[in-house]
Order: C-alpha cells, then structure tokens, then sequence
C-alpha cells in the first residue's frame, strides 16, 4: 500500500504500521527529540496504529 | 367495583412506560478503550517525560466515571495481543481483567486472531461479555451485535473488524473465515435493528479514516467508537449524523463520552479523553492485584526452561563477523518462510546465548524488538546491493552488518566502501543478477531500516497483495507473519528441537 509520510510516498505491506511509514521515511528518531505523528486531521498516532490505502500522516 | 381484566392492562401499562420513556431525556455515558495490545502496566512512551497508562488505574477512573448512572462500557478491539503481560497467556490475562472490569461489550479486532481460532474461542467463551463481529462469517459465539436497554431507551451496538484482516495476520489464523465488507454489514445491521434499537452504535475496529467513510455512507449510526488506527480524537468528531471517537492505544487514555437522547434521538452530546496516569491511590486494587498476579506468572514462564545450548551462542560479534547464533537466527527464519535465502541486521541481535540450559527470557533479551518474519523476493543483483550495504558501516560497528542463511559471500573491509563484495554463493551456486530469489528478513530491513533500501524498492514494486494457498502473496511478497514475533518463533523452534548447537559455517569469509 501507498501512504504518504510529510507529502512523500513510502510504499508498506499490507498489516504494517505507523512505525513502519516513519522508519521508512527515516523519521523514527524524531520522535525521541519530542516530535509527534499526526493524521490529516490533526489528530495524534501511536506508533502502533494501522494505515490504509492512501493515508496522510506528518511528523512534526 | 369493576376491575380491568389483568391481560387488557398489560398493553396499556406497556404502552403507557413507552410514551414516558420516550417523553423524557436519558443521558448514557459511553467510556471506551481500543488497541490495549495487552499493555496492562503503564509504561514511558517514546518522546514521553511520564509513563502513562496502566489498566488498574484505568478501570479506577472507569469505577468513578460510571458510578450512578447509565453507563456502556466498550472494547473496540486488539485488546488481547501486543505486550508479553498478555502474550504469554494468549490473552487469557487481559480478559480476566476485562472480566472483572466488568466491560460490557468488545469487538475481535484485527490482532484477536493472531493467536489462532482455537485459541480465540476459547477466550470469547471466558468473557463475561459478548463479542460482537458482524463481519465474519464462519466463527461460532461471536454476535453481530446487542441490544442493550435502560428505562425504555434501546440501544443497537454493533461490531466490525477490518476488511484487511486476512492480509494483517498470518492465514492461518482466518482459515475458513470470511470477512464481509464493512458498509453493506452495518447497512444490513442497522436494518436489522430498525425497530428494535433507538440509537446505534457502532464498536468498529476499521480505522479512523473508514469511519469517517463509513458515517459518510451509511446513515442511521449515531456513534462509532472506533479503534485500529490508535488516533487520539481529543473531543467527538461530528461526520453529517453520527459522531466518531477513539481513545488512542495501550490504555493511555479513557474515552468519555456523555450522551443526552429524547425521542430515539442524540439531542445532546459532551466528549473528552482521559488521561491514564499510574496515580498512587488512584488504581483498582482488584485490577491490580489480577496485573500483579498475571506479571509473576509471565516472569515464571518467562523462566522456563525451552532447551540446551551445547557451546556458546555468540551475539556480540554480530556487528563485525558471521556468528553462530546469527546463523542460528537467520537458518529459523528461512526455514520457516521457505525462502531461498534470508538476512538480517547483526543489529537485531542483543547479547549472548551461554552453554547451558536455556531460558524463554534467554531468547527475548537476545531478540527484544517487536519484530517479524518478512520474506520478499529479490534479484540478485538487488542481494548484492544489500550486502553490499551491509558491510559499509563495519568499521563504525553499524548494526546493519548482515547474518545470513542460505547464502555465502567473501568480502573486504580493507576496500572502499561500496564495493567490498566479491563472490557471492546462493545454495553453492553463484548468484545471478538478473534471477529473482526470496529472501526472508524481518519487517524493519523490509521497509528500508538500517538503510537496506533494497527491500523496500522490492515493497514499492509488489502494489497488490492476496492470500493464495494459505500464504500472502504480492508480486514481490512471499511470506509475512505480522502476528508473530520473531522472538517467539525461535523460541518455538529451540523448544522443538531440545537441544541446539550452531556453528559457523564460512557464511562470510573476509579477505583481505
């Protein structure tokens, strides 16, 4: 599936998740410096959280 | 003085509780959790100053909040797998709590089934609450949904997983199943319950964003308490009628939700997330005395004895050399996805196995990460790329440094970086460039940890994905099992086989 982490494409398999997007995105460690993933509505992510097709997700 | 035969006031009397019921307002509080993933101790989230969490302090805010006046209490899924608290009695733990938390309602959610259908009814069987998935077709005890009454005032709750669980989980844990598309089943429910509820509410583990298509689509849902996506929705979210919610992950947060209805209708709403914070005097102490119970008893089995290693295990070469317990690793995982080859980072690899008797806890502190089985196919010449990648970063001691299995490669770290390898050998052959192979690895290489972007353009080009003789499958897709940790796979194999005893093979031969 095709989701998009910041505006960009990151390509996953089916049942990977939030942390999946960040790690492939190479993101993953921001969130150690006090960044948070959110969703096109603005709403907080865990890490754990599954995607679906098309999502939009933005570290920040 | 005349009377009323008994069996003409009945109707009456019935008729007569209705037009009040339906005269006056009823407030119900919905509190509501999702995604607990087992995670019954509070724990410091990435990024976070303060643990949160904890599910006896959860069920003390729940105990609070219900006191007095109609309250739901609803699961919305993955509540049973995640954390080892829950792991290691296949999440008979989380429904004891769930028990005697006294939840009125739950959802499967899609990680329900990682355990296996036997096992997963055998959970639903110990739940003093009923489990809705009106989803699925083919598991015996699960309902579509309840009804649930307070003075009158009926209310419909019904439960959806995931169209993508056969895909999220290993097949073999939905053989035999069907899951039906998500909008047509809560139609179907919705008419179903059409003059037998007043309000709807939908338990949905479907995402944050399929509910919001699925309020889009299907009219006639007062509220969906959603899980599967982990949002942390702060205050209700209105989608033309119906109102959406989700309370985050790991019982880091309590859902709130007050509802005001006259007439069958929600005239009246407040929402809020609780945060749960491990409080002293805040907790339940029955909940916790049940966390308190169910941790010994996964410290004891995490002390069981699985077998015996008759040398030593090496895992702290892993960063610079082939190593016996790196072979050890990377053979299980081939084995077990049946793929041609298969390589992971000496970085995934934590300490040593000692000679001797080992300990369930031996293999998790070897393999703490939550990591799985991936199995994707790959030219040859994308292999050689990956190890070429995977010895760039040995003189800082990267932990992308490769273990494999089923194949060899000679390299030399005295070379620039970049074009270190040399021969390369897959089942004694040398490897083509231009054939494809597959190539068992875990699911943090496969979308480009450690820099091995070699898997992950393989991911980009595999666009569909099904389940063909028992197996995921896409174009480049050959094997995923996101429902089993890696650890507990080996941790399997070293429980059948007894006794173990790994060498090193000249998998990886340095020249100079």
């Amino acid at each position: 599936m095709e989701v998009y982490v910041n505006d960009k494409p990151v390509h996953l398999l089916p049942g990977m998740t939030v942390k999946h997007a960040l790690t492939h995105a190479g993101l993953i460690e921001k969130l150690g410096s006090g960044k948070k993933v959110y969703d096109e509505w603005a709403n907080e992510l865990g890490l754990d959280g599954a995607l679906s097709e098309g999502a939009k997700i933005f570290v920040r | 003085m005349k009377k009323w035969p008994t069996a003409a006031l009945c109707p009456l009397f019935v008729f007569l509780l209705s037009i009040q019921a339906y005269a006056q307002s009823f407030d119900l509080r919905i509190l509501h959790v999702n995604d607990l993933h087992g995670f019954a101790e509070a724990y410091k989230p990435l990024g976070s100053r303060e643990p949160l969490g904890g599910v006896a302090y959860l069920a003390g805010r729940v105990n609070a909040l219900r006191r007095g006046q109609p309250t739901l209490v609803l699961a919305a899924g993955d509540m049973i797998q995640g954390n080892n608290w829950a792991n290691m009695s296949q999440g008979e733990s989380v429904i004891e709590a769930m028990n005697a938390m006294q939840f009125d309602v739950m959802v499967l959610g899609n990680h329900e089934f990682d355990f296996g259908q036997a096992v997963l009814k055998k959970r639903i069987s110990e739940a003093a609450f009923p489990v809705l998935c009106a989803n699925v077709e083919g598991l015996d005890r699960v309902k579509p949904f309840i009804i649930k009454e307070w003075s009158g005032v009926r209310v419909g709750i019904i439960g959806v997983v995931t169209e993508e669980t056969p895909v999220a989980t290993h097949p073999r844990n939905v053989s035999g199943l069907t899951f039906l598309p998500v909008a047509e089943t809560v139609e179907k429910s919705v008419r179903d319950l059409k003059n037998r509820a007043d309000m709807i509410i939908v338990l949905s583990h479907i995402g944050h964003a399929a509910d919001r298509a699925l309020a889009e689509t299907v009219k006639g849902i007062d509220v969906i308490v959603g899980g599967h996506s982990h949002t942390r929705i702060p205050r209700p979210v209105r989608v033309g009628d119906t109102l959406i919610v989700q309370a985050w992950e790991h019982g880091k947060a309590l859902g709130v939700l007050d509802l005001t209805i006259r007439d069958g209708r929600v005239v009246g709403y407040d929402g809020r997330l609780e945060a749960i914070k491990p409080q002293p005097g805040s907790e339940d102490p029955k909940i916790l005395a049940i966390v308190e119970r169910q941790r010994q008893r996964v410290d004891r089995i995490l002390n069981d004895r699985i077998g015996e290693a008759m040398i030593d295990l090496d895992g702290e070469n892993v960063r610079k050399r082939e190593t016996n317990l790196g072979n050890f690793i990377a053979d299980i995982m081939r084995q077990v996805s049946k793929a041609d080859a298969a390589l992971i980072n000496g970085g995934t690899i934590r300490t040593n196995i000692s000679r001797g008797e080992v300990r369930i806890k031996d293999v998790y502190s070897v393999l703490p990460f939550d990591n799985y089985i991936v199995a994707i196919t790959l030219t040859g010449k994308a292999i050689a790329e990956a190890l070429e990648h995977g010895v760039s970063g040995i003189e800082e001691g990267e932990g992308r440094f490769p273990q494999v299995s089923g194949l060899t490669f000679a390299y030399a770290p005295s070379a620039p970086k970049g074009s270190r390898i040399g021969e390369i050998l897959i089942a004694g052959k040398p490897l083509d460039p231009g054939r494809e192979y597959s190539v068992a690895t875990n699911d943090f290489l496969a979308v480009g940890g450690d820099g091995y972007r070699s898997f992950a353009e393989a991911v980009k080009s595999s666009k569909t994905f099904s389940v063909v003789g028992g197996t995921l499958q896409g174009e480049k897709v050959v094997y995923s099992d996101s429902g089993r940790w890696l650890r507990d796979v080996v941790v399997e194999y070293i429980r059948e086989k007894e006794t173990i005893a790994p060498g090193s093979e000249g998998r990886i031969v340095e020249r100079p």
